[in-house]
């Protein structure tokens, strides 16, 4: 890398990986209070009906049975993680709009007792027509999830950049082309929970979540129980994984606060597995159509886009999502007029959010695919293809982005190499291809109120740092990111660094893990809290060398004159004489940390660079298809990866090597198949994301650009690497056996019909 | 009816009341307060709740506790010994093969067992017994990097 | 998900688990448990009693005895699939022990467990709150198939894998109870009913697998075809097997009907000798044979290509030796 870092750019393990590997480290439902009590939600079995009725007297009379609520006993209070698109209760009232949507909650002695409760709850339903796609939903007289929502719309965007539906007259050519994306479930290992504490003298609550976003979920408990922020703590404990299924607040949230308020006891929810897959959050399926209009020298003139996005019931995260979904179509490759319409549409379906890229997976999906197949019908190669069209650092953009660092042609080229790209496209045995596709991400958006992140520095007597961050570490290891920029900017190994993070009662404001802003975000907030402190120890030891504050540097546990070594002290003496001289221990620095944006707009309103940096990144797969049967087997992918520096190359790789296998699950195994609104398969057996035998083999590389935004040049490197794989491989299939395939999952079943009707018409479109 | 029974589990004897209906997943984290084991989807799906029992890999969410009467269960808990991590953790931990660490004593548990089973399995031995453990994060690659470089490991010292 | 209550009873020998199960109707037989408990917490079976068979010495066995090979019920297929002998002369059933689900299944289930294990379907193995969103199925003890959409049938599908790999050798099982012992015809053990898959009588238990000694002087082999490489159920098993030379062929096929059964018509068709267009012509007739329904979420059309390929690539194989 060429910089003389010790503890940044280093490969290290995480923080707590030892208390990982001894089953030590504490996940929420590992968490057990005196007298606590269990609950358990009742789920509605109808996609579509009014709540009529609801009799838990049996449920209550149950012996260990301490408490039964409905909606009719909470307040009338919406939550929902963007403000202005709040439509969900807690527990439903007055009617349910999809299988699995919250009607009851019990709270028991222990597990059993409250399982055994649900079943005596008698809700008496009347059922309702319901609608189960997005394009259907939109019709008139399709029957309405939300009564105040004309034609299940519930958002929309259109933007528009350069000229417009006019910039196409100037194009040679024109290919227009539709595409879908299925529901796919995160699926992390630890199904949803909470524990949640109260203490009737002080009126506080500690909640114990397995979430993303301690802070947010913090403001929504407090909108729904009626309770002040300020009476409100929320503790992420251990988190065993998210992919941004565990952001917004959950039934169980709520009900595990509002029980230990009623009831004065500790109470904890688990979801059962099938719950997480049918009654959290899952990727949004979505209808996209692109209209590309080239030039003939293979230039991308125009874009126009149409987005479906099938919302299910509830609108989660919705604004973001779809506007996500249109803006980073601007990256990577340069496409100077741009249009793009969006809708989010209700439908009586299990609830879309958040998902390891957030609406743009789709999309990405969809473009990557389109530019392949223009590769072919103009005859340009596609790595070509994306070379050309690929932006730069330093470039005037057309939708205004600042683009400081941007490595993409150069992954174009690196992934190409590493796959044996020329000596493969078009020339591997029938069944046998290679593709790629292109990606990038922002690390984390910056154009919205309240995406501050905030970190405390503090350095004691026995030179031991302890780091305050807000950052909600969910297996990624945000904490150890932090901790090794904390080091480096003190000059101590990682070692030194206890992190306390993710408690909303203690450590400092941070919006959470989504966006992929984590790194950037409060990376940058705790180098500035690092500095801070430094500055203050600086400034004395100065004195004491007489020195210039600014000639000092930190390094290996001792503070000297750079360029002479002995001209210095140890950490340890430092910090004594510090405290000798009476000045104010802990030595604490502090910093906060936002991206920079000419004023406060919302995502949707205003236009401008929309994220301190950008990653960018290319994916090549190489796969085999059995012709026979229809499976395909993904035999490499290679990821060449510009995350600008990577602070922690071993946390690196794991992100790319877990995106790798998340996509591969996107385009061949996964789908949330649902049938007349109820999930099929809510189960891992018959879910079926791959193992470890359909792991393929995986190479990485880097491609360091060094961002001046990004702590020690970082960009983010968690979701960016899970938007091209599916298209790559998509890609690679067209090479293996000249079919498009423009849904997906492209499943063995829709292979071999492909193949019997081969002359270029894919399979009919299963809605869902 | 509740029986009272005694189980061993990591070499302790725990004088327990138990239900037939009980679970052994179930027993060892909130009987015994053991919750290294963990539950993922409670269906014998993905791996998350495997312990050793007489040394082989088992599926703790679908045993009786009562059926474990008996016989020597070993959970994650029971694997470093005296403070010192055994090998397979030592490699997980150097390797990077977790990530959010909720699938991961699991996986070292059955490594364990595969291990235990065959000193020197091909890389495609370990992968197919490893294959019912499930993980989301990490895509598997540096966890069958782990268990490998442990089997190179116990050959040099064979 | 709480497994609901039952009686568990350890009995310390057959006679005891006979009687048992002849007087409690609500009882059954726990071996690995990787089946019934699942059922279980789904309430799709809810047994009053539980008898624990493994306590009960010498159910778990290898043994040639006179160029038969005898296997307790209680034998782990691990055990089976590791065995030496079985590894190298019944190459089809080491291969179907060791495909079932994950190493933690073969670990934990038996051969007796996986062949009586109970039929699947996509409206069946699921919680009691999933099903309750439709009509009690007939299988689950209410009226209507959901697959077929018809009163009082069930058209569950038989997915284990061990039962082709037996079935092809014309393997025998031997069931005991209080009253005494007798062997039958593996095959008779399946009744083809969705609803009640296996016919024993009140208080039998399967104790042990024979296999004559013609099998393991042929060929045989297990393919399974599943969506993943563990943990999953076939989507299609075929197994088959070959004499020495190759003039008779046996074929059998799981998850793709109420009980695992022989391709019998192509059998036929393939006996005496083999040409290209015998291949054909089998294919033909098992799918003329096998008629797989919509139980599971891959579908019937794909279950018959499926089986279409590995009859041929199966055939293909041997014949090629």
């Amino acid at each position: 890398m060429g910089k003389e870092w010790s503890v940044v750019g280093v490969r290290l393990p995480m923080l707590d990986a030892g208390a990982k590997v001894k089953g030590t480290a504490q996940f929420t439902d590992d968490l057990v209070l005196p007298g606590m009590l269990h609950g358990r939600i009742l789920r509605s079995p109808l996609p579509h009906a009014k709540i009529l009725h609801i009799d838990t007297s049996k449920a209550e009379k149950l012996t260990g049975v301490k408490g039964v609520i409905t909606g009719k006993d909470i307040p009338d209070r919406k939550f929902g993680i963007v403000p202005k698109a709040k439509d969900e209760y807690a527990l439903a009232k007055q009617k349910v709009r999809y299988v699995g949507d919250a009607v009851a909650a019990v709270c028991a002695v222990d597990p059993e007792t409250a399982e055994e409760a649900l079943e005596l709850i008698r809700v008496e339903y009347e059922e309702l027509p319901a609608v189960f796609d997005p394009l259907e939903a939109m019709k008139e007289g399709a029957p309405l999830v939300h009564e105040d929502v004309p034609n299940n719309i519930s958002i929309s965007i259109r933007k528009e950049f350069g000229e417009g539906e006019k910039a196409f007259e100037k194009c040679d050519f024109v290919f227009e082309d539709t595409f879908y994306s299925q529901a796919v479930n995160h699926a992390p290992l630890e199904p949803h929970a909470a524990v949640a504490q109260f203490d009737p003298l002080r009126g506080e609550i500690v909640i114990w979540s397995s979430t993303q976003i301690p802070f947010f979920l913090r403001r929504n408990l407090a909108t729904t129980l009626l309770v002040p922020e300020s009476k409100i703590r929320v503790i992420k404990p251990k988190v065993g994984g998210g992919f941004g299924g565990k952001i917004d607040m959950f039934a169980k949230d709520f009900c595990a606060c509002w029980f230990a308020m009623k009831l004065g006891r500790p109470v904890k929810f688990v979801y059962e597995r099938e719950e997480v897959f049918i009654a959290t959050r899952q990727r949004h399926p979505m209808y996209v159509t692109v209209k590309t209009g080239m030039k003939k020298d293979g230039t991308i003139h125009a874009q126009r886009f149409w987005a479906y996005a099938d919302g299910g019931a509830y609108n989660s995260t919705a604004p973001l999502m779809i506007t996500l979904s249109c803006y980073f179509l601007m990256v990577p490759y340069r496409v100077p007029n741009l249009i793009y319409e969006g809708h989010h549409v209700y439908t009586n379906k299990p609830v879309g959010g958040a998902m390891r890229g957030h609406g743009i997976p789709q999309a990405r999906f969809a473009v990557e695919r389109q530019l392949d197949k223009i590769a072919v019908r103009m005859g340009i190669d596609p790595a070509e293809l994306r070379i050309k069209n690929s932006i730069h650092a330093g470039e005037d953009h057309p939708g205004g982005f600042i683009i400081n660092t941007c490595g993409f042609a150069e992954s174009v080229k690196k992934a190409a190499e590493a796959i044996g790209w020329k000596e493969k496209r078009g020339k591997l045995p029938f069944g046998r291809g290679v593709g790629m596709g292109g990606a990038s991400f922002p690390s984390g958006v910056s154009n919205m109120s309240h995406l501050a992140s905030g970190a405390v520095v503090q350095l004691g007597q026995d030179g031991a740092v302890t780091v305050l961050t807000g950052a909600a570490d969910i297996g990624q290891g945000a904490e150890t990111v932090i901790a090794q920029i904390v080091a480096e900017e003190l000059g101590v190994p990682l070692e030194d660094i206890r992190v306390t993070a993710a408690d909303t009662g203690i450590t400092p404001l941070d919006p959470g893990t989504f966006g992929s802003g984590v790194t950037v975000r409060a990376g940058n907030a705790a180098k500035l809290a690092a500095i801070s402190l430094r500055n203050k120890l600086f400034e004395f030891v100065a004195q004491k060398l007489e020195a210039n504050s600014a000639d000092l540097v930190a390094k290996g546990r001792k503070i000297y004159v750079k360029g002479s070594p002995d001209r210095g002290l140890t950490l340890l003496d430092a910090v004594k004489a510090y405290r000798y001289a009476d000045l104010p221990m802990p030595i604490i620095g502090r910093g906060s940390w936002m991206a920079p944006a000419q004023e406060p707009t919302t995502l949707l309103k205003g236009d401008g660079n929309f994220a301190p940096n950008y990653s960018f990144m290319t994916q090549a797969a190489e796969v085999e298809v059995d012709t026979q049967t229809g499976k395909v087997k993904v035999v490499k992918m290679v990821t060449a990866h510009d995350c600008g520096t990577p602070i922690n190359p071993l946390l690196v790789e794991g992100q790319l090597e877990g995106s790798i296998i998340g996509g591969m699950g996107q385009a061949l195994y996964e789908n949330v198949i649902v049938e007349n609104g109820q999930v099929m398969n809510p189960s891992f057996l018959d879910y079926g994301f791959p193992t470890a035998m359909e792991m393929p083999e995986m190479e990485g590389i880097q491609v360091i650009t060094d961002d001046p935004l990004g702590p020690f040049g970082a960009k983010e490197s968690g979701e960016g690497t899970q938007l091209a794989p599916a298209p790559a491989i998509v890609n690679a299939i067209y090479d293996a056996i000249g079919i498009d395939f423009n849904e997906l999952p492209v499943t063995p079943e829709h292979i071999l019909k492909a193949l019997r009707n081969k002359h270029g018409k894919t399979g009919s479109r299963e809605k869902a | 009816m509740k029986h009272a029974v005694a189980l061993s589990v990591n070499g302790d004897t725990y004088d327990v009341l138990i239900s037939p209906n009980e679970t052994l997943l179930d027993v060892l984290r909130e009987k015994l307060g053991l919750m290294g084991t963990k539950k993922g989807c409670d269906l014998g799906a993905c791996g998350a709740c495997t312990v050793l029992v007489e040394g082989e890999a088992h599926l703790s969410c679908l045993m009786l506790a009562i059926d474990a009467v008996g016989r020597e269960v070993v959970t994650i808990e029971g694997l470093a010994q005296g403070g010192e991590l055994h090998p397979l953790q030592r490699a997980f931990v150097e390797k990077g093969a977790l990530q959010c660490g909720f699938c991961t004593p699991g996986m070292i548990l059955t490594a364990k067992a595969a291990l235990d089973e065959e000193a020197k399995p091909t890389e495609a031995s370990i992968k197919k017994k490893m294959a019912g453990n499930l993980c989301r994060c990490t895509g598997y690659k540096k966890i069958i990097e782990a268990v490998s470089s442990v089997a190179a490991l116990s050959g040099k010292e064979g | 998900m709480r497994l609901p209550k039952f009686e568990y009873v350890e009995p310390k020998d057959l006679k005891e688990a006979s009687s048992i199960l002849s007087k409690e109707v609500g009882a059954r037989i726990l071996a690995g448990g990787t089946d019934l408990l699942v059922n279980m917490k789904h309430r799709v079976e809810t047994p009053a009693v539980i008898v624990n068979l493994k306590k009960i010495p010498e159910l778990s066995f290898i043994r040639t005895e006179n160029g038969v090979v005898r296997i307790g019920a209680l034998t782990s297929l691990k055990k089976i699939y590791n065995h030496p002998y079985i590894a190298e002369k019944l190459p089809g059933l080491a291969s179907a022990a060791s495909s079932v689900g994950s190493y933690h299944h073969q670990t934990m289930g038996t051969i007796g467990g996986n062949l009586c294990q109970q039929n699947r379907c996509k409206y069946f193995n699921q919680s009691r709150w999933w099903r309750s969103s439709r009509e009690l199925c007939f299988k689950a003890g209410g009226e209507l198939c959901h697959v077929v959409k018809k009163k009082s049938i069930c058209y569950s599908s038989y997915c284990g894998d061990i039962a082709p790999a037996l079935l092809v050798m014309n393997a025998k099982a031997v069931l005991e109870s209080k009253e005494g012992r007798r062997e039958v015809d593996l095959e008779s053990l399946f009744t083809g009913d969705g609803k009640r898959p296996l016919s024993f009588m009140r208080g039998e238990i399967l104790t042990e697998i024979r296999i004559p000694k013609e099998a393991h002087e042929g060929f045989s082999m297990y393919t399974k075809f599943a969506n993943r490489e563990s943990l999953d159920f076939p989507i299609v098993g075929a197994s088959l097997w070959a004499s020495p030379d190759r003039k008779n062929i046996r074929l059998a096929f799981t998850a793709v009907d109420r009980k695992p059964l022989r391709a019998k018509k192509a059998e036929q068709s393939l006996r005496g000798g083999f040409h290209e267009e015998s291949l054909e012509e089998a294919v033909r007739l098992v799918l003329e044979e096998v008629k797989p329904v919509n139980t599971s979420l891959y579908s019937s059309s794909y279950k018959r290509e499926v089986m279409g390929f590995l009859v041929k690539s199966m055939i293909t194989k041997v014949m090629g030796r």
